[in-house]
């Protein structure tokens, strides 16, 4: 891959990895680190063969282990690191609906279950896919998925009845 | 929890991933999206991570693909030249063992002399070293000689490993 075919790759697959990475992780410096380096460990590795679907698969990969490292090894974090921008509001108003509704919610999932969700109902990656991607077996991946959507979708109907209550 | 599968889901997951629900999808699809738990659940869920994902893609990420790109050449060149040194590092780690092999062993040899060679020290000072008599060579002990030569060539060699350990660090 030449450095203008990555330009173009990059402008068609970071916004996606960095909301991924977002979400699952709960941390927007986080995620803007992990998208980083998962775009130099991608330039770095040798790529897989099958065109654009299977870079943009592969990146997910290397995301994913990102984050398992980065969740392997916890370190404690003092409010004095925080960059300010983050504890300010976050700009543009569309952005309201899904923060106060679906980040409570995914705050109470695990973070196993955060990634399938994502995978599976933003990315919309199959189960074989996401079994590439995370290197679960597909039967487990239908269960812990199975069991994820339930437990959100529960979650999502207490936070919207919450909200319909106050208003 | 029970894990039930529900023969419509296949069929609702698509027309959600294509965006053809709910106005593409038919009407008994829909009326059985109201009644099953499991496809209503799906439509929820699939709706409210679709909406996160297309507002989180307005978040630019941030930095240009051209740096990302010559730092990635960076780092593979830091790799192909610490691939390359690797060779150096291990030959620099194999001296160093054998040179404290020697010297175990060269300790462990001479370690029989050492008697004897306090007896000859206590008789060096009062006969010759201080009397400035030259020395013969057939008077000399070659043990003496082995000891002076050893000691010369471990001291030559530490600098060197401190050396290299300094540079490496």
């Amino acid at each position: 891959m030449d450095s203008d075919a990555f330009a173009g790759f990059y402008q068609r697959s970071a916004p996606a990895l960095r909301s991924y990475l977002e979400r699952v992780s709960g941390n927007a410096a986080l995620a803007d680190d992990l998208t980083q380096e998962s775009y130099l460990r991608f330039l770095c590795a040798t790529c897989p063969e099958g065109g654009e679907v299977n870079y943009r698969r592969y990146l997910f990969r290397i995301a994913t282990n990102l984050l398992r490292d980065h969740w392997r090894r916890p370190k404690p974090a003092c409010i004095e690191d925080i960059p300010e921008q983050l504890l300010a509001a976050r700009d543009g108003l569309s952005r309201i609906d899904s923060q106060s509704v679906l980040d409570p919610a995914l705050a109470r999932m695990r973070p196993r279950e955060r990634q399938l969700l994502w995978l599976a109902h933003a990315e919309g990656y199959s189960h074989r896919e996401i079994s590439e991607i995370t290197g679960l077996s597909t039967a487990g991946i239908r269960l812990l998925l199975f069991r994820a959507r339930r437990k959100i979708a529960r979650l999502l109907r207490q936070r919207t009845g919450a909200d319909r209550g106050r208003a | 929890m029970t894990f039930r599968s529900c023969g419509c889901e296949n069929e609702l997951a698509r027309a959600l991933k294509d965006g053809h629900w709910p106005e593409g999808c038919g009407p008994e699809l829909r009326a059985h999206v109201d009644t099953c738990g499991s496809c209503s659940d799906l439509v929820l869920v699939t709706h409210t991570f679709q909406q996160a994902r297309s507002e989180s893609e307005q978040t630019a990420p941030g930095g240009p693909p051209s740096l990302l790109w010559w730092r990635a050449q960076l780092r593979r060149r830091n790799a192909a030249a610490e691939r390359v040194s690797r060779p150096v590092t291990i030959a620099e780690l194999f001296a160093l063992s054998v040179y404290g092999c020697v010297g175990v062993v060269f300790v462990a040899s001479e370690y029989r002399h050492s008697l004897r060679w306090a007896s000859w020290w206590s008789q060096l000072a009062p006969s010759r070293a201080f009397h400035f008599l030259p020395v013969g060579a057939g008077q000399l002990d070659w043990n003496l000689l082995l000891l002076i030569s050893s000691c010369g060539a471990l001291a030559l060699l530490s600098g060197l490993v401190v050396y290299l350990a300094s540079e490496k660090s």
